[in-house]
């Protein structure tokens, strides 16, 4: 690496237009935004820059303070469902026989290659009152009950399982929004628990098994701490996007599964109120750096940084 | 690419390249801006969601060859959000009647050439030639009218259903009933519920219909944009509310479904055809609102969408089926139970708004 | 067969680390795949079934999938999608591969300050971005009345906004593992600066530029909602297309649109990892 003026031509050009672009068309939307969140609606269409903090005050009213607690508490269920159902995957493909890791780690990916729009589209036909889960279930329970009747213990049956298959509820509520959100970004949350897992150095697992403890103490007393930045990089990558996600939450989740995103679109939609839409924006993206300062003290000197 | 002389023959070549760039968007711009002098045939149609005849936009094409490229939208309130910032291109939308208050004062809308729209002094009924929202017809016109209320399954229901009650103060449905997504229309009809009226003025009521919505909305199961017929009709819920006409399409494919206005009254409410300011295609525009507003065309509309028509000389070609209905056609009395929404200006309207959000956020 | 598999078990006992031999572990990559995949194997199945509802099955057809080629406002939104993309691409990967030499080679005052700012749109929330690109195009007045294709610009803008810094981040991992000596040894040849550059690093840098391309293509291709905050209606892109379909009356075609999307990004995502498999065995 060198000192710019040692070559300031070469400097000057690679940095001009990325530099350009990356101000213009980023930092100079992003700064509207912000000094939206200071203005009030006049009229039909315009807004005046008054300086007031009336939006940031009206985004902290209870009602939307819960909003943020229930987006920030179903983000952190879904990541933390992601990380257990992660983990186990990663730790599979980085101990499988060396041909299969790569087909494997590609079955993993290849649906986080589908658009997210589809993939959610999908999970609707199945999650439905009239979807594929409640087809097997009533499957299911048709089939118990002819059971019951072929042992002659029909009306037993028919009293323990009910006579009509009532069908689970699982779509447009808070649940269908967190398997959807763990469908979605579950294949995000393996990539760096494998990178983590398998820069692992193996002997510290033979040596921990060789002195007796099972496979249980090892998973949770050697290879968890080891992996640990790893793990808190998978996590808060895998928190920020679920954080701030709009469409699964859009498509799956009933009226009480608002998250922020889904008030700030609306702001800037069909509730026409763009200053309030800017200071919750702004909100969202102070929590967004907040997780990534949290995760910079986390995993500060243990081989953190930009790329895990 | 850089030639063997280094940096002084790319630096001429980049700035060459930069002018030969621009000159080809000028070029383009300008031609794009030509082309648009004579006007090419297409439409840009922003519409609600099964609010056209099955072959209208095939038939225009085939009549006029202008091609109509139709997008949807779920509610006025997207509608207005959509044009709110500038118009991004659409030719012709269909505005409620209080958003067509809204536009008119907002200026977002342009008068209409009534030269190029024979059809509506011919086949439109005299009640419709001058309404209160636009009066002579300046901005709008009138493309259908009807009412809202409440689509069910008469199988999964325990009795008639006669109130609002059912939809805002009561769990018997819990967890099967669905709510419509337009903020002013769903603030009112609770306000019509409660007492005051669809055009309430004072915060203090709006808030209250707020109030009695976050209440309810735990035994609500889904707040729908414009598909709660489609949710109906799949057995998602056995309750919605929605436009009638909506729910007549889907009475069509399934006999256990039916209407009902509850006993409180419900909105009364017609859709206009307009032409927003800086549309493209205005003239392509005007002609498809004459050919919307023909008899036969617009019979084949309003058979297929099950709403009421406002064009004389349709009705005359729809059959007592259509023209008796009492979903499409109500009775008087009715009628009178019925309201109006009121663009009540801007402040009213985001304080419905508000209110609304708070709803949902709750 | 089941003898064979006594022998083989026996010839290879499971080690004590050989997790994917652990039943446990088998039994939750399987549950995960089925998880994984069966929604979308059943939504590519359900596509071609024959019923309008689309909620049980009642016999196979091709014909949402006729209904899908003659969609006349579903195939313009492809090309749009497919246009942005393509421009997208070109753009980011030229941006990110100078942003990943700046970053690489040079030290200068601010430069943390710098990656810091360069990494805000990878980690920014996407509603956030989309919001801020509607206020910005609606605040400097772009033109909403270009032709085609310059009308799909403030779209290539937003993409690219956010696509060169992904861009960027690959390069500049395959840049990290560029070895200095041939440049220093082109240097003593008489080789200039541009030359360098041209000739030696360049070529090295191809897997990575055609990784952090094929990033932001398909990057691009399947953004919704910054699209959704930029797009009207005759800029409708194949995302927001089907976003539309699903809201309002859904039928098999959406299925069959979505399957046609998943071919072709798998298709894409094969042709370039075998570009790939391919460029950094001969040059490596």
């Amino acid at each position: 690496m060198e000192h710019w003026r040692r070559y300031p031509r070469v400097f000057w050009t690679v940095l001009s237009a990325p530099t350009f672009w990356l101000a213009v068309f980023f930092i100079i939307p992003l700064t509207l935004i912000w000094v939206y969140s200071f203005g009030e609606k006049r009229g039909i269409v315009d807004i005046e820059i008054t300086g007031t903090l009336a939006n940031y005050i009206r985004a902290f009213e209870p009602v939307y303070l819960q909003i943020f607690t229930k987006s920030l508490w179903i983000a952190i269920v879904s990541t933390f469902i992601c990380l257990a159902v992660g983990l186990p995957v990663a730790l599979t493909i980085v101990y499988a026989p060396k041909r299969w890791k790569p087909v494997l780690l590609m079955l993993v990916i290849l649906p986080f290659w589908t658009n997210l729009l589809i993939r959610t589209y999908a999970l609707i036909a199945v999650l439905r009152t009239r979807g594929y889960v409640n087809f097997g279930l009533e499957w299911l329970h048709d089939q118990a009950l002819w059971l019951f009747q072929l042992v002659g213990m029909g009306p037993i049956g028919i009293q323990l399982l009910g006579e009509r298959f009532e069908p689970l509820e699982m779509l447009y509520n808070n649940g269908a929004v967190i398997i959807g959100l763990v469908y979605v970004h579950l294949p995000f949350m393996v990539l760096p628990l494998y990178a983590a897992l398998e820069r692992l150095d193996r002997s510290y697992l033979e040596a921990s098994l060789d002195l007796g403890a099972g496979q249980l103490r090892t998973f949770f007393l050697i290879i968890v701490p080891l992996a640990m930045p790893g793990i808190v990089s998978g996590l808060i990558i895998t928190f920020i996007p679920v954080l701030g996600s709009f469409l699964t939450p859009d498509l799956l989740g009933g009226p009480d599964s608002t998250m922020i995103a889904n008030i700030i679109e609306r702001q800037f939609k069909s509730a026409n109120d763009w200053p309030f839409g800017a200071a919750l924006s702004f909100l969202l993206m102070y929590l967004t750096f907040g997780a990534l300062a949290l995760r910079a003290y986390l995993t500060r000197g243990k081989g953190g940084g930009l790329e895990a | 690419m850089i030639g063997r002389r280094g940096k002084s023959i790319s630096r001429r070549e980049a700035l060459k390249t930069t002018i030969a760039g621009f000159g080809a968007v000028a070029a383009g711009i300008s031609f794009g801006r030509t082309a648009f002098a004579a006007e090419e045939p297409k439409l840009n149609f922003y519409n609600w969601d099964t609010y056209i005849g099955e072959t209208t936009l095939d038939d225009f094409k085939g009549v006029s060859g202008i091609e109509v490229n139709m997008s949807l939208f779920a509610d006025n309130d997207e509608l207005f959000a959509k044009l709110k910032e500038g118009n991004p291109g659409f030719d012709l939308i269909v505005p409620t009647n209080d958003y067509v208050t809204r536009m008119i004062e907002a200026d977002m809308i342009m008068p209409l050439d009534h030269s190029k729209i024979p059809n509506f002094k011919k086949n439109i009924s005299p009640l419709f030639q001058s309404p209160d929202f636009d009066k002579d017809r300046k901005f709008s016109m009138p493309y259908m009218w009807g009412t809202m209320g409440i689509g069910y399954r008469k199988s999964r229901v325990n009795g008639p259903i006669t109130s609002w009650k059912t939809m805002f103060e009561s769990d018997e449905y819990a967890g099967r009933i669905a709510w419509l997504s337009e903020s002013r229309t769903m603030l009112g009809i609770v306000g019509m519920y409660m007492g005051h009226g669809m055009n309430a003025v004072d915060p203090v009521l709006i808030d209250a219909a707020a109030d009695l919505l976050i209440k309810q909305k735990p035994h609500v199961k889904v707040i729908a944009e414009d598909n709660g017929q489609d949710l109906l009709l799949s057995g998602e819920v056995d309750l919605t509310i929605e436009w009638n006409g909506d729910i007549l399409q889907v009475m069509a494919e399934d006999d256990d479904l039916d209407y009902v206005i509850p006993q409180e009254g419900s909105l009364i409410w017609q859709d206009t055809l307009c032409i927003p300011k800086g549309a493209p295609h205005p003239n392509n525009a005007h002609a498809f609102i004459n050919y919307i507003l023909d008899a036969e065309a617009g019979a084949k509309i309003a058979e297929f969408i099950y709403y009421a028509t406002p064009n004389l000389a349709a009705r005359e070609l729809l059959g007592d089926d259509y023209n008796k209905n009492p979903a499409i056609f109500p009775p008087d009395e009715v009628i009178a139970k019925c309201q109006s929404a009121l663009y009540l200006g801007e402040d009213l309207q985001g304080a419905y708004e508000t209110a609304w959000t708070r709803m949902q956020a709750a | 067969m089941f003898k064979m598999w006594r022998k083989w078990r026996k010839e290879h006992p499971a080690g004590p680390l050989d997790y994917a031999r652990k039943w446990p572990l088998q039994l939750t990559m399987l549950a995960t795949f089925v998880f994984l995949y069966a929604p979308i194997v059943i939504l590519i199945a359900f596509s071609f079934n024959d019923s309008r509802r689309n909620i049980v099955w009642r016999g196979f057809t091709l014909k949402y999938y006729e209904k899908a080629m003659a969609n006349d406002g579903l195939i313009e939104a492809f090309v749009n999608s497919l246009t942005i993309a393509f421009v997208s691409t070109i753009v980011s990967t030229i941006l990110g591969a100078m942003v990943a030499i700046l970053l690489w080679r040079f030290r200068f005052p601010g430069k943390p300050a710098y990656e810091g700012t360069m990494a805000l749109p990878i980690v920014i929330p996407e509603i956030c971005m989309g919001v801020a690109m509607l206020a910005f195009f609606a605040r400097i007045g772009w033109p909403t009345d270009l032709i085609w294709p310059l009308n799909l610009g403030n779209i290539i803008i937003a993409h690219i906004s956010f696509s060169f810094p992904f861009a960027a981040v690959v390069i500049r991992a395959r840049l990290a593992g560029f070895n200095r000596e041939l440049e220093e040894a082109a240097r003593d040849l008489g080789a200039n600066e541009w030359e360098v550059y041209r000739d030696i690093l360049i070529p090295y840098l191809r897997p990575g530029l055609v990784a952090g391309g094929l990033l932001a293509f398909t990057l691009s291709l399947d953004d919704f909602v910054i699209t959704f905050f930029t797009s009207g209606p005759e800029t409708v892109t194949f995302p927001v297309k089907v976003y539309s379909m699903v809201r309002f009356s859904v039928t098999p075609e959406v299925n069959a649109a979505s399957t046609v999307l998943i071919v072709i990004t798998l298709v894409l995502t094969a042709v370039a990892l075998w570009m790939q498999n391919r460029s950094s065995s001969k040059n490596d």
